[in-house]
């Protein structure tokens, strides 16, 4: 589109639109560009002071929401777990809490203690990921390859519970679809310890660096009273100092039964915001050590289903911690009825309202994400700073496109 | 920088863990197709059907959350038999885990390449044959994942 301005009747291009002044520069980032991913930022520039930022999102949007409203319950689990594939079982507890209130069945202790556990591990991996994001996007390549080498670690941890690296397709109403696979508590322990020195070491090449820290330290501060104000949510919210988790709100897994802390920083900026997601990845394998020792013994699916199944599949299941779903499955009725979950993800708070009504497919079901909830920090943290500052406070963020879209 | 001093300290800690990785690295590269690194135990790679076992429910086509799971109706039958669309497979494993019978199975076969799209859509009769990894036919070394607390992941000979 060209526009015209007032004086001489000079055409200018779009690129140098004239907003009150000429000095204006609007500058398209994305949706092709590396450090945008699936999204599209209109930023304008006074020099390279950043002026204004336009977050652009939908260019990922799948309508997993109207999709899941035309198909059984059951499949929706596979299908909203690509919302944020990086911590699909995170993404999905939500879910199957919902459905759990609605079908009235409540998960067996154990099948509690493993849903945790593959939270904490998936929660370790998305915060790798994010931190690798930031690191590259800094130009910190060492960041990021360190990084995405050790979250394979925990996807292997991942994948030796579930069978699957990344779609886990774990929870089910009802329960977990596998036991504990033997000897998982030797390796896991054996991941822990590597990452626990590896986390000195992060500190010591990214996040003590000098060089990032000058990159990071008062940078996109988000205060207190702001972050509560725009509803933020997850890490971003806690470096501003405020101690929320849905962990601790809501009742769910076996988090009621265990000790953990919930990082909270003042400072509010990016480097605040990268420290926190450090901590909660050491609280996280202290929440994973916890839950191997303490998990109980016992059944991982519940006995409502289980009573479903035929005797030898009953004891099929039993022996081989392999979980064998009654016929039912295929066609659950959701009865009449609204449900409501919330679920603490490695980005923030997931909320889910499914509404049901008394037929196989849900009436409604509604999901808001965390990242849907952060996109407009983009619009407050970035003016005033530098261009250069803009890569990173979007790293400090950790913000993921396809769960906003979703 | 504002505080030279402190800093300096900094970079070279920064510095000094580059060089110990430089000098020591821990990577964990594996050279597919040469070798070949064996899934864990439960691994939901390709399925493999066992046809003499299957009733014939429609459980599996019934559950699918791709609609890849579809029943072929034979010549031999009245009931259909199920094929699975490898084009659409998400490998979720509501299939095997529904199957009353045991009839289907997820096997730890994961890195077949197809020629065409037309082979990637798997009729009943060839369902129940036993998938092969390219890799593993051609001889490539096995490997297993070994968990190490000094370099995370290890590949040893399985």
């Amino acid at each position: 589109m060209l526009r015209s301005s007032e004086a001489g009747g000079v055409v200018y291009s779009r690129l140098i639109a004239k907003e009150g002044d000429e000095s204006t520069y609007e500058l398209f980032i994305g949706p092709q560009h590396p450090a945008s991913g699936h999204m599209r930022f209109i930023v304008r520039l006074e020099g390279d002071i950043i002026v204004s930022v336009d977050p652009d999102i939908g260019y990922v949007h799948r309508t997993m929401e109207k999709l899941a409203e035309g198909r059984e319950v059951i499949k929706s689990i596979p299908l909203l777990e690509r919302m944020t594939i990086i911590d699909s079982h995170n993404v999905t507890l939500g879910l199957v809490r919902a459905l759990e209130k609605l079908l009235d069945v409540e998960p067996p202790p154990r099948a509690r203690y493993l849903r945790t556990l593959l939270s904490e591990i998936n929660r370790i991996a998305s915060h790798l990921y994010g931190m690798g994001i930031a690191g590259i996007m800094l130009n910190h390549s060492t960041m990021f390859m360190w990084a995405f080498g050790d979250r394979e670690v925990w996807i292997q941890l991942a994948e030796d519970l579930s069978g699957s690296r990344l779609t886990h397709t774990y929870s089910v109403p009802g329960g977990v679809r596998r036991d504990l696979p033997q000897g998982f508590a030797d390796k896991a322990e054996k991941a822990i310890r590597y990452m626990e020195k590896r986390l000195r070491d992060y500190m010591a090449i990214f996040l003590d660096n000098p060089q990032v820290r000058a990159r990071y330290e008062g940078v996109g501060v988000l205060r207190k009273s702001e972050a509560s104000r725009l509803g933020i949510v997850g890490p971003n919210l806690r470096a501003s100092g405020i101690r929320y988790d849905a962990r601790l709100a809501e009742d769910y897994a076996a988090y009621s039964e265990l000790e953990f802390e919930v990082p909270v920083r003042e400072e509010g900026d990016a480097l605040a915001r990268m420290l926190v997601r450090v901590e909660e990845i050491k609280q996280s394998m202290s929440i994973i050590r916890q839950v191997l020792r303490k998990i109980p013994d016992g059944p991982f699916f519940s006995e409502k289903y289980l009573r479903l199944l035929p005797p030898p599949l009953r004891e099929q299941v039993a022996k081989t911690g392999r979980v064998k779903f009654p016929g039912v499955f295929a066609s659950l009725k959701l009865p009449e009825g609204d449900a409501v979950s919330r679920v603490e993800m490695g980005h923030g708070e997931i909320f889910y309202h499914v509404t049901g009504n008394g037929s196989t497919k849900p009436y409604r079901l509604r999901v808001v994400t965390p990242s849907f909830r952060n996109v407009i920090l983009f619009r407050y943290l970035m003016p005033g700073h530098r261009f250069m500052d803009f890569p990173a406070i979007y790293g400090s963020l950790d913000y993921f496109p396809p769960e906003a879209d979703r | 920088m504002s505080k030279p001093v402190s800093s300096f300290k900094l970079h070279l800690r920064a510095v000094a863990t580059g060089l110990k990785y430089l000098l020591f690295p821990n990577r964990i590269t594996v050279y597919y197709p040469e070798e070949y690194v064996e899934p864990p135990e439960g691994y939901r790679g390709l399925i493999r059907y066992y046809p003499e076992r299957c009733i014939q429910c429609g459980l599996c086509a019934m559950i699918c959350p791709a609609s890849a799971m579809k029943m072929y109706r034979t010549k031999t039958d009245r009931k259909g038999r199920p094929g699975v669309n490898y084009q659409r497979c998400i490998f979720c494993g509501f299939c095997v885990d529904i199957c009353p019978q045991n009839a289907l199975e997820m096997t730890k076969v994961h890195d077949v390449a197809y020629e065409s799209l037309n082979e990637l859509v798997v009729p009943p009769e060839r369902f129940s044959q036993e998938p092969v990894s390219p890799a593993v036919a051609g001889g490539a070394r096995r490997l297993k994942t070994v968990f190490d607390e000094e370099r995370g992941l290890r590949h040893e000979l399985a």
